[in-house]
């Protein structure tokens, strides 16, 4: 897995990438599969008709493959490397072999340099082999002569995408055997365990302390990533280092905003053109040809539209999850655990507006009404087959039982606040954001009590002790 | 061609005899030096049992040496002859063997008892409890300390704190931990203390240690326990008694965070 080949390729202008070469030389080649959402559109919506890409092209176009990602400067995925300027704007036709940069103020000059990939201007998505470089002066004497002149001012990438890479070969060795290649959890270890590794193409991760609205944020995903998710196969990875945390963190994003792209891609043209839709259409009697030059007709003129809302919003939401507005705040501080509250706590726990008996059960061991019912798949409308409540990766989702002292978000009091107040994404725990902060406080003193519970409901009955000290 | 063979299989024991020579002061054998005194023990055991093997193993391969040799140079001539054996030589391989082995078993008994035999743990482990408990599995270690001032106890109670694949312990005191699992076996290793043993699903098994010297000690798992066994790594860090009592505080207001933030004053 040594990325020493690694290159950094052409790519540019309307969508700025890099290319990110690696791996080749192992002779072993990996790939990122395509959703089953997309696998189930009709042939031409998979692969393009005419001119028109199909979905798969168009990921590919954006995320590249395992052995060459793209960076798709897009999205907010942290890719590494250094951006910087042309300083000087050589002669028109001349032969340029020496460029001298500008850089930021905020941005360090880079000690080494080995390639330049420029982004935009007449070079954009050339590559250039560094032969000297002095940081002192900003100048890059090349190997080869530039195949055009660049003007002063065209940016370029410095060592782009290093975290991305990096994060590659990491995640190829810690995380793929479980979640998979491409993020969908389905790894050669996912069918031992239960619960299952997450699959991250949905972009939805369960236990964030951002609001009901808002995705993960890096923060989140580096706290699950160092303190493991007790009660599931997830491990504690607490002994990489931060600048491992923070790449494998970056690429998990960018395996999840791939995925989610493409399930969203997917869904655009899923109503009309899966192949289930086009067996209705055929039947109710429109020729296959017909449904193909609808389908080119909706490429040519509808789907630039959707890929730019759907990258924007991509783009936008990853990005707002790490703003501090996004995180869930408390406006009042946890209410001391005293009788009182944890009383308190229960009777909301049991109260008909709340219900949180509904699923967790009276005594909290996850056993509520609510875990017997057959439910029905959202996606295909048909029964599932096991009873219980379903999250939206179509597992079962069994309410967490609260007697056992095992919180898989995190055990401080402000995680459990964060569980209630914006739910657990994905799965059926909803948000209650309408409950006063203080009510919330009561029920996390009583959920934190009730593994100590003799009986159920004892804590809250019980003689007062001593405040959780 | 006979005599090539001989010399060949009596030359490789002399290679082999010459590592086992220089092994212990090259560090071959040990991840350095031992950091725990029981270790040291431990590991004068071991360098014991290397001895006895060393002297068995030259013993061995000088008579098997011999016959090679002797079968080398035999002319082609002379019959070979089978005999059944010799009764004293048989009693000589059985008694020797024998007594080396209750001389292991003898010598080795305190270091043992010391080691596993609670009645023998340092009065210390006795009077202060177990330092934390080591919860064990797939592929994790899962610590659980007291609250600061608190006993540890047997089953988690309220205010206990808890940590993930780092357990800190006080330094120059022996310190005694509780040995869980939580699903299959495990094995608490710490390669530089030289301490190993078992976790066992149902039982809570102490181990003890002290370490003298502050610092980062490695923590493995040292039974195979699943596909993910080589992932289980954990750290013990060794600090002294005031900054491992500011670690528990910290690590309990950091459990007890309730996210709530101050309002900016306004003036």
């Amino acid at each position: 897995m040594s990325q020493t080949s690694s290159s950094i390729q052409i790519f540019a202008v309307a969508m700025p990438f890099f290319f990110l070469a690696g791996c080749s030389e192992s002779g072993f080649e990996s790939s990122f599969v395509y959703s089953d959402r997309t696998l189930s559109l009709m042939n031409e919506a998979q692969n393009g008709v005419g001119d028109n890409p199909g979905v798969k092209e168009l990921v590919d176009q954006r995320f590249g493959t395992p052995q060459s990602l793209k960076a798709w400067q897009k999205i907010p995925v942290d890719f590494g490397g250094t951006m910087a300027s042309l300083a000087t704007s050589p002669e028109a036709g001349s032969t340029v072999k020496e460029l001298t940069l500008s850089f930021d103020s905020s941005v360090a000059v880079p000690t080494t340099l080995s390639v330049i990939q420029f982004v935009s201007g007449d070079c954009a998505g050339e590559v250039a082999e560094v032969l000297k470089w002095s940081p002192e002066t900003a100048t890059a004497t090349l190997v080869n002569a530039l195949s055009a002149t660049p003007a002063s001012g065209d940016s370029m990438s410095l060592g782009g995408g290093e975290n991305l890479k990096a994060g590659r070969v990491l995640y190829q060795r810690h995380c793929s055997h479980c979640h998979g290649t491409s993020g969908d959890g389905n790894g050669p270890t996912a069918e031992y365990l239960y619960p299952r590794p997450r699959d991250y193409r949905h972009g939805v991760f369960k236990f964030t302390s951002t609001n009901d609205l808002s995705k993960v944020s890096r923060e989140d995903l580096s706290r699950v990533l160092r303190q493991g998710i007790p009660g599931t196969y997830m491990p504690s990875f607490l002994l990489l280092e931060d600048v491992e945390i923070h790449q494998l963190v970056e690429y998990v994003r960018f395996l999840a905003i791939r995925g989610e792209f493409e399930r969203k891609l997917a869904s655009e043209l899923s109503s009309d053109f899966s192949n289930s839709a086009v067996q209705d259409r055929v039947k109710s009697g429109e020729s296959r040809n017909e449904i193909v030059a609808s389908l080119s007709e909706f490429m040519t003129e509808d789907l630039p539209d959707s890929l730019s809302y759907i990258s924007d919003d991509l783009a936008e939401s990853w990005h707002a999850a790490n703003e501090e507005d996004a995180l869930v705040v408390p406006s009042v501080p946890r209410v001391p655990n005293t009788l009182e509250s944890r009383r308190r706590g229960r009777e909301l726990y049991l109260s008909k507006t709340l219900n949180c008996a509904d699923c967790h059960g009276i005594s909290g061991q996850g056993n509520g009404p609510q875990t017997t019912i057959y439910e029905k798949n959202p996606s295909t409308n048909e029964l599932y087959p096991e009873p219980g409540l379903h999250d939206v990766w179509d597992n079962v989702n069994q309410p967490r039982n609260l007697t056992q002292g095992i919180y898989r978000g995190g055990r401080r009091p402000i995680d459990l606040f964060c569980r209630i107040n914006a739910g657990i994404k994905g799965s059926r725990m909803p948000s209650f954001k309408n409950v006063p902060h203080e009510d919330v406080w009561h029920i996390v003193n009583y959920v934190l009590s009730i593994p100590f519970e003799v009986e159920p409901g004892a804590a809250a009955a019980a003689e007062e002790t001593e405040p959780g000290k | 061609m006979k005599k090539f063979w001989a010399l060949f299989f009596i030359f490789w024991p002399l290679v082999a005899l010459y590592v086992c020579w220089i092994a212990p002061e090259r560090n071959w054998w040990f991840p350095g030096e031992a950091k725990s005194p029981i270790g040291v023990r431990i590991e004068g055991l071991f360098y014991l049992i290397l001895a006895i093997v060393t002297v068995v193993f030259i013993g061995t391969q000088i008579a098997l040496g011999y016959v090679l040799w002797k079968g080398a140079t035999k002319s082609e001539e002379k019959r070979a002859y089978f005999s059944h054996g010799s009764h004293s030589l048989e009693l000589i391989w059985t008694i020797v063997p024998a007594f080396v082995l209750v001389f292991i078993a003898l010598y080795q008994m305190d270091v043992w008892a010391e080691y596993r035999v609670q009645s023998f743990y340092p009065e210390a482990t006795k009077e202060d409890g177990s330092a934390a408990e080591l919860m064990a599995r797939q592929f994790e270690w899962r610590i659980r300390y007291a609250a600061p001032g608190k006993q540890l106890t047997d089953e988690p109670v309220d205010g206990d704190l808890y940590w993930v694949n780092e357990v800190h312990v006080a330094t120059s005191v022996p310190v005694k931990m509780n040995l869980r699992t939580q699903d299959v076996q495990h094995a608490f290793f710490a390669p530089q203390l030289r301490l190993k043993q078992d976790a066992v699903p149902g039982l809570i098994i102490p181990v003890w240690f002290e370490i003298p010297e502050a610092g980062d000690y490695d923590l493995v798992c040292a039974e195979l326990c699943g596909w993910g066994h080589y992932k289980m790594r954990a750290k013990i860090v060794a600090e002294s008694k005031p900054s491992l009592n500011q670690y528990l505080l910290e690590l309990q207001a950091s459990q007890n965070e309730d996210g709530f933030r101050e309002p900016p004053e306004v003036n």
